[in-house]
């Protein structure tokens, strides 16, 4: 095992490394930047190292500052966390030149995952479902026409090099298609370096089902569920819940040996993560793979009870599986909430700033992952989020009926957050019924995204 | 003495529940005891007595690896009485050098005259030697780091005087 992990992170994530570096008996190093001096949870590191200033481009996305305090605090492994160079094929080779273990997939790996042209070829090749489309790269304005009318209307202009929605377009008919093909390759180009991009079949409001998986270095891979991540607002995450409503238990079978049948595909080590689409008559689609701890790994160690941050160590430590298949067993029902600082009234703007009182929630079945706390200041230069609020229970009514509860004890004064948000979609008839998809957030809260709980059953 | 040590020792005798410690430097002839009042085993914040030597010395701290959270490299310049000028603060994270070999001669010394332009040390990050600059005119009145150890962003470098 490791004797010292350096975490290139922040915030709640970092911590939760530290937790589980801790736990293995694991030195750690925290770097920081300059924005997270004096933030308690570096306080947990048996070593800090400052990086940078707070932007992240000198701080946490920098390699050869990172690779530098890996050197000067002698680290053996860097565990990336999530974001940032978590998925940088480039890191991990420069760690691998440095002989510094990056904890998470080959180098060769991540890139090749990280192109989604060659993950969808990949996934294909291993005998798993994609969304109809190109098989490949679209070359012109006329090539678009010719897949689109085969495939069938609406279709989606993707970026090959995409993420997070840009260089991405929706076309409904044929002169949208040529618009949208044109306006997806520019906003590629400028955006990505890359104006490479790709047509596939839109699913209408679909639902977004992952799937867990570890493999260690020896062939041993697994799946540990899936997770439901299907409220979203602008592809980004606000509840995951694990098992889904929406799979059979046939389905789930299926969808979960898929996944196991992509991971072997790209020689995948580590923990990683395949996204499929699934649409309302249960036929799903591979989207892509995401090479890294996710943020909402703490859903599946609710039930499944398996430590990924320590499983993630031990992989790359170069230990086997301590697991089969069969001996993954699911238990009861997990959710989370994503808590933001975010100001619903505002469109969802971030809302940095001092959080003046925080009281946690807690009790039977609440799990909290923070880094937060009375008089933390979160700094404007990263990402919003507050914590992780995590609930556990034999079923899923019982589940929906604790994060109801928790959210109410949850108290966070001075900065506006996602929590009534979270109530609302948690109160709201088609979750509680496990009818809803990728649409809802959008279809229920597009015009009013403040609406308050309605006082519906809770 | 760096304050961010001290937090460091005060963690670890928490975690062990150590009650009282005692740290020495033998080049510099500073001590610490770190005591937490009270019984053992209780989480009472713990007491910070300077028992001789050091004095206001800038912030300053070491990264040798060592079997539990680093050894205790302590300040040898920094321990003199605190001297004039305005902190000089590592532009990066690596290794610092004062001279371009282990043969030459300082790039900085106290008392030297420096501009914007000068070359006052080296930091080694990613095996790349980046040679750092004053970025400022004056006289250098303290080193305050050590060829060859590890160094932080924002870490006091030097002192200079304008």
């Amino acid at each position: 095992m490791f004797r010292r992990v350096l975490i290139a992170n922040r915030g709640e994530i970092a911590q939760r490394i530290i937790r589980a570096c801790r736990e293995l008996s694991i030195e750690t190093v925290a770097v920081y930047s300059t924005a997270d001096e004096g933030a308690i949870y570096l306080r947990q590191a048996d070593e800090t190292i400052c990086i940078g200033p707070g932007p992240s481009a000198k701080s946490y996305l920098s390699i050869p500052a990172i690779i530098a305090a890996a050197e000067v605090a002698d680290a053996d492994a860097i565990h990336p966390g999530y974001g940032f160079l978590s998925e940088n094929e480039h890191f991990a080779e420069v760690c691998r030149a440095c002989k510094i273990h990056f904890i998470g997939p080959e180098p060769e790996t991540i890139a090749k995952l990280g192109d989604k042209v060659a993950a969808r070829e990949l996934a294909h090749a291993a005998g798993v479902p994609i969304v109809p489309g190109s098989d490949g790269p679209v070359e012109d304005e006329q090539e678009a026409m010719a897949v689109a009318q085969q495939i069938g209307f609406p279709v989606m202009i993707k970026a090959a090099a995409g993420g997070g929605g840009r260089g991405m377009r929706i076309a409904r008919n044929e002169p949208s298609l040529v618009t949208g093909y044109h306006a997806a390759k520019s906003e590629a180009q400028a955006a990505f370096g890359d104006g490479t991009v790709y047509l596939e079949k839109f699913v209408e409001n679909p639902r977004h089902i992952e799937v867990q998986i570890l493999a260690d270095k020896y062939g041993n891979i697994v799946h540990l569920g899936e997770r439901d991540c299907s409220i979203q607002r602008r592809h980004q995450k606000l509840v995951e819940e694990s098992p889904s409503p929406s799979l059979t238990p046939e389905l789930r079978a299926r969808i979960c040996e898929s996944a196991v049948k992509v991971a072997r595909q790209a020689n995948y080590t580590n923990a990683g993560t395949v996204e499929f689409l699934l649409a309302r008559d249960g036929s799903y689609y591979f989207i892509e793979v995401n090479a890294r701890i996710q943020v909402e790994h703490p859903v599946t160690e609710l039930v499944t009870g398996i430590d990924l941050i320590q499983q993630q160590l031990r992989i790359a430590a170069g230990e086997k599986l301590g697991f089969t298949q069969s001996q993954i067993e699911f238990r009861g029902h997990a959710i989370e909430c994503r808590i933001n600082a975010e100001d619903p009234e505002k469109d969802f703007q971030p809302s940095p700033g001092k959080i003046e009182l925080f009281v946690p929630p807690g009790g039977p079945g609440v799990r909290l992952d923070s880094h937060c706390y009375s008089g933390y200041r979160i700094p404007p230069n990263y990402d919003s989020m507050i914590g992780k609020l995590l609930v556990h229970r034999p079923r899923r009514d019982l589940a929906i009926k604790t994060m109801l509860r928790a959210l109410d004890e949850f108290v966070i004064e001075g900065v506006k957050t996602t929590i009534p948000l979270q109530r609302s979609v948690l109160s709201h008839s088609d979750f509680r019924a496990g009818d809803h998809d990728t649409g809802f957030v959008e279809r229920y809260y597009g015009h009013h995204p403040a609406i308050p709980t309605s006082g519906d059953s809770r | 003495m760096d304050l961010k040590l001290i937090q460091r020792l005060i963690a670890m005798m928490k975690r062990a529940g150590v009650a009282e410690l005692d740290v020495e430097d033998p080049a510099t002839g500073l001590k610490v005891r770190v005591v937490r009042e009270g019984a053992p085993g209780t989480s009472t914040a713990p007491v910070v007595h300077v028992l001789q030597g050091g004095g206001p010395g800038p912030a300053h701290y070491g990264y040798a690896p060592a079997p539990f959270g680093g050894a205790l490299v302590a300040p040898t310049e920094a321990a003199k009485p605190a001297q004039a000028g305005t902190p000089f603060q590592s532009p990066m994270v690596g290794t610092f050098y004062r001279s371009a070999s282990p043969e030459a001669e300082p790039f900085a010394s106290v008392g030297l005259r420096v501009g914007p332009e000068t070359t006052i040390c080296i930091i080694e990050a990613m095996k790349v030697m980046n040679e750092i600059k004053a970025e400022t005119s004056g006289v250098i009145t303290a080193v305050l780091a050590e060829s060859g150890e590890p160094v932080e962003f924002g870490q006091p470098l030097f002192l200079i005087e304008s």
